[in-house]
């Protein structure tokens, strides 16, 4: 084999997560490998919506993870050199009857409990919100901190920048098997050459238990495919992120009052504007293998569903439909660990619907662990194998 | 008019030049130069502009990116409204 290249430290996997681990390791001035099997942000972070959300997160430690990862965000946005579309407006979550107004109402004071920039909305204020939502909502929540990016536009972005640290990027280069040798150094074997590495991070979303297996190592992420819709607007249909509170159950899993079809699809309003003349509807959630096909039969509930909470979009344009993975855990927390019995072995995946919010703080937590430092959030709830507790002897 | 100042993607107002220069900066695929310029991301959804960025891209494209991804078409076929998608047309 004449293709053998020897890597401090090899990071599989070329979306926004390797993408940001990739950054702040290299700029720590470690030397950092990404191996990308395709393209960069070519799987789950180019199919998805771009916001940074806390409002959408369990009150103290995740919402508070977010809020970290928020102000790492908000530091990029100064820090990098290609502008990623970042906006701060904050976003706001609508409910449909009495029942979510309570809900909302704890969700908030929780929140605020958590040291969060949280507030009721009522029917006025979602009046000053958007023309086009429906007369009969009750009013909401809004998080003040809540911001949005284009979320390929900051993969490029950081791994721009990750570059000028020293970073070497490889895509189109798809790892096939993963050992360490007598030395105790990592062999990945590639389709383009092999590399040997001092550490390997995964930070392969839904496709991280393949790597995992190859250390025979169990990562519980199952893939949650998620669809989305790109309209285009003639009129500003709003300025910031909106969703159902009915999200939050769907996301988390409780009870909701709707139809059957839409219940079983986890479809649930989420809006986006977007920088360019567009704006994003979403959203499902189904487990359905790694099929990436778009069902035009779940694509009809969310434009009901959008069609509920803003009647007067009903004759905008849908231009893109597309479907992405989200790589989902049963408690809905990512994994940022070390892998003790295989050291020097670390993964970062796991975050479902938030990557995007999770990216940032994600790369600064691996990179500290790396460095030995003490972490910017507590990581005991982020373990591998947290998920294996009751399996084990 | 320029050549340079031609607009290859109307939808998006992208100039021949800007997509020549993202070209030649990233030396990345036809999908990646899309996501950088927006061509071919507008309400026609390619359909008037992706050969030409399609083009573009190949012309520029170095050895790492030997593996030429095409532009491919997102459903629907053709622009439809929220209401007639939520019937099921
Ligand atoms: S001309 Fe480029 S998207 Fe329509």
């Amino acid at each position: 084999m004449n293709d053998t290249f020897h890597r401090d430290i090899v990071v599989i996997g070329g979306g926004i997560i390797g993408s940001s681990i990739a950054y702040y390791c290299s700029k720590s001035g470690l030397d950092i490998t990404v191996l990308e099997k395709k393209e960069l942000a070519s799987g789950t972070s180019s199919k998805c919506d771009g916001n940074i959300l806390a409002v959408d997160k369990d009150p103290g430690f995740d919402s508070q993870m977010a809020l970290k990862s928020q102000q790492l965000v908000h530091e990029l946005n100064n820090e990098l050199e290609i502008p990623f579309e970042y906006r701060n407006p904050g976003s706001v979550l609508v409910c449909e009857n009495d029942t979510e107004m309570e809900a909302a109402q704890k969700w908030v004071q929780q929140q605020q409990d958590a040291g969060l920039d949280f507030r009721m909305l009522d029917r006025e204020d979602l009046r000053n919100e958007s023309a086009y939502f429906a007369d009969d909502l009750l009013g909401g929540l809004e998080c003040r901190t809540d911001s949005i990016v284009n979320p390929y536009m900051l993969t490029y972005s950081m791994i721009h920048r990750a570059k000028q640290f020293g970073a070497k990027i490889h895509t189109n280069t798809e790892v096939k098997n993963l050992y360490k040798n007598q030395v105790n150094q990592f062999v990945i074997e590639t389709n383009d050459g092999i590399f040997t590495a001092n550490k390997v991070v995964n930070a392969c979303g839904v496709w991280a238990p393949f790597i995992g297996e190859m250390l025979d190592i169990d990562i519980s992420i199952k893939p949650r495919k998620g669809q989305i819709i790109v309209a285009s607007r003639q009129q500003p249909v709003g300025l910031r992120n909106v969703m159902e509170f009915g999200y939050l159950i769907s996301k988390f899993g409780g009870e909701r009052q709707v139809d059957p079809l839409t219940d079983k699809y986890g479809v649930a309003l989420v809006f986006e504007p977007t920088e360019s003349q567009n704006f994003l509807i979403g959203s499902s959630r189904q487990f359905n293998g790694y099929d990436t096909k778009v069902d035009h039969e779940v694509m009809k509930y969310i434009a009901k569903r959008a069609v509920r909470f803003y009647p007067k979009i009903a004759d905008m344009t849908v231009i893109r439909t597309y479907a992405g993975l989200r790589p989902w855990t049963a408690d809905h927390l990512p994994i940022i660990s070390h892998v003790e019995k295989v050291p020097g072995f670390y993964i970062a995946a796991g975050h479902e619907g938030d990557g995007i919010s999770l990216a940032a703080i994600t790369g600064k937590v691996i990179e500290e662990m790396i460095n030995e430092k003490d972490t910017s959030i507590p990581i005991e709830l982020l373990r591998y194998d947290r998920f294996h507790v009751n399996a084990k002897p | 008019m320029k050549e340079d100042e031609m607009i290859i993607c109307r939808c998006e107002e992208v100039s021949y030049e800007e997509l020549e220069t993202a070209a030649a900066k990233y030396k990345c695929s036809a999908r990646e130069l899309k996501l950088r310029t927006r061509a071919g991301m507008g309400y026609c959804g390619g359909r008037s502009c992706r050969t030409m960025v399609d083009k573009i891209a190949a012309a520029s494209a170095n050895d790492q990116n030997r593996t030429c991804v095409s532009l491919k078409y997102q459903p629907p076929i053709r622009p439809i409204s929220f209401e007639n998608l939520g019937r099921g047309r």
